[in-house]
């Protein structure tokens, strides 16, 4: 369980503070999987950056499994997916799984048994041996995803892991994610600003509003699972889905247009 | 049945294609630089031949720039002929030193570059000596290095050292600060604590931008130890070129320039492959691996 208490985040600068994150409330349960979605500078990221422990929340406290985040330290069982590439270059694609489980200096016939399930799981068999720079970007995503899979998380941060793909490779990565976290029902928090991917993936959808940012809507998607990703936008349920949120971030969108000045300057 | 064959045909032909064509690029382009080096060959040889370039011209004077045929001899005098196996002390003198200069100046390079890279207090502080000492003209050193360390191979090594060796830190410095946060971040998610961050991410990141200094690193080793030998040693090429030009004796100092030359050339392709192999994982090097 996951609890954001009053978080606010404030960066302090010489020209013109930003009050990204102005009041964040809520709870997370165990096995949730919940989409944050609202316009650019709302602190999306930023707050997945505080649940982490990357950052320091300006005031409020967040607690992962009842224990309160140190900044500074990753919680335990915590797997985070970046938008930038994060596989290590000089390392092959085996070798890349198994760090973390190297990390916690696991046996290597226990590593080897593993890393061959993982590259199963993510369809890498036969790119054992590969190094990153030859595989695709949709490749690369997936076996960032298998080295956080390996060590076993229980909460799971996603910060906008597909926004760089093209929509073929997103909707196959969908696909995955979604068999994935029904296998393993881990907590899975996803930073996206793509609507239907939010739709298409979650139970539950939290609406930012521009920052200073608060939560305008938290929304239960009632689809049932299991989903098929590719025939899911033509249920009557995603449409009504979509159509209830993006009443609420379409508007946020407009009015995100005005000057970034003034939006600032209100402070 | 026929048809796949018949593709499986053309498939093999459009490869025989592409592999020749490549041999010819790779065949003109080699023949560019024989015709390149045939062409200056010739010019001096026939311009020092030619007794009204000689006499007006002191580039064209045999006295001076010797000539091609006759530096041609000397070598084979001082390998083979008359003086046979003349050369090979100095040229294993020379080597000798380059090789370790360019060890210790790489491992240290990479050691201080990385660790100014990672104690950002440090770097602060010692920034403006690492600069001043880097502009400074190190081969102004080279008399005191020599007064120093003697005539022997260990001023040669010091020389080397001295100007290698900020080329291999900066290079590691730039590459340690240069590393993604996220690329940490993500690590730390994986479990990592600060000693496995250090050992899995920055040192091999580290390592990647000071193997691409290598084939300069080489050059500039081989530089330093010739500068050194000018200054004072008893052996080396660069004691000969020097000796040389005391007794006027311009056969000799081409030979051994000759030969300073192409060891250059050996010791940089043997880093470059080196550098190649090395980083086999990096896009840079990918048509190649």
């Amino acid at each position: 369980m996951i609890e954001l208490n009053g978080i606010e985040k404030i960066y302090l600068s010489k020209t013109r503070d930003v009050h990204a994150i102005g009041n964040i409330s809520t709870i997370i349960n165990e096995g949730e999987f919940v989409s944050i979605v609202g316009p650019s500078g709302c602190g999306k990221s930023t707050l997945l950056h505080i649940i982490a422990g990357f950052d320091e929340p300006t005031a409020g406290r967040v607690k992962v499994a009842g224990k309160t985040v140190n900044p500074g330290t990753v919680p335990s069982a915590l797997g985070y997916i970046f938008q930038k590439d994060t596989v290590l270059p000089w390392r092959s694609v085996r070798d890349n799984i198994s760090l973390g489980l190297q990390y916690r200096s696991t046996p290597r016939a226990d590593i080897d048994n593993k890393v061959a399930a993982l590259l199963k799981l993510g369809n890498l068999q036969g790119f054992e041996d590969t190094f990153p720079h030859q595989l695709s970007g949709g490749m690369r995503r997936r076996v960032a995803l298998l080295m956080t899979l390996a060590c076993e998380p229980k909460l799971l941060l996603l910060d906008e892991p597909f926004g760089a793909l093209d929509t073929h490779t997103r909707t196959l990565l969908h696909k995955e994610l979604i068999s994935i976290w029904r296998q393993m029902r881990q907590t899975i928090i996803l930073v996206t600003h793509d609507l239907d991917e939010a739709v298409t993936l979650s139970d539950r959808i939290i609406v930012l509003s521009r920052p200073p940012s608060r939560i305008l809507l938290d929304q239960h998607v009632s689809i049932p699972h299991p989903r098929d990703v590719f025939s899911v936008r033509d249920t009557p349920e995603f449409a009504e889905h979509f159509r209830t949120i993006w009443k609420v971030l379409g508007q946020e969108f407009r009015d995100a247009q005005q000057p970034a000045d003034l939006v600032g300057g209100l402070h | 049945m026929a048809d796949v064959q018949a593709l499986s045909l053309s498939r093999e032909d459009r490869l025989r294609t592409v592999a020749r064509k490549a041999f010819w690029r790779r065949f003109r382009l080699a023949f560019w630089q024989v015709g390149l080096v045939g062409l200056a060959v010739a010019i001096w040889e026939i311009g020092t031949r030619i007794p009204f370039l000689s006499k007006n011209f002191n580039v064209f004077d045999p006295f001076f720039v010797s000539r091609p045929s006759a530096i041609i001899l000397r070598l084979y005098d001082w390998t083979f002929g008359a003086k046979a196996g003349f050369l090979w002390p100095h040229l294993e003198a020379t080597l000798i030193a380059t090789l370790i200069g360019l060890v210790l100046s790489v491992s240290t390079g990479f050691v201080v570059g990385l660790l100014f890279s990672q104690k950002r207090e440090l770097a602060i502080v010692l920034n403006p000596f690492i600069v001043a000492l880097n502009s400074l003209p190190r081969i102004a050193f080279v008399p005191l290095i020599t007064m120093i360390f003697g005539l022997g191979l260990a001023s040669k090594v010091v020389t080397a050292w001295f100007i290698v060796f900020f080329l291999v830190f900066f290079n590691t410095f730039k590459g340690g600060m240069a590393i993604e946060k996220e690329l940490i971040e993500f690590c730390r998610t994986l479990g990592a604590n600060e000693r496995q961050i250090t050992r899995s991410v920055r040192i091999p990141n580290a390592l990647g931008w000071t193997f691409t200094a290598l084939p300069n690193a080489v050059s500039f080793s081989l530089i330093g130890v010739v500068i050194a030998e000018f200054v004072g040693s008893t052996t080396g090429m660069g004691y000969l070129i020097i000796t040389s030009l005391a007794t006027l004796n311009s056969a000799d100092m081409f030979a051994a320039l000759t030969v300073l030359s192409l060891v250059g050339v050996v010791l940089v392709s043997l880093f470059k492959l080196l550098e190649r192999r090395l980083m086999r994982w990096s896009p840079e090097f990918r048509e190649q691996g």
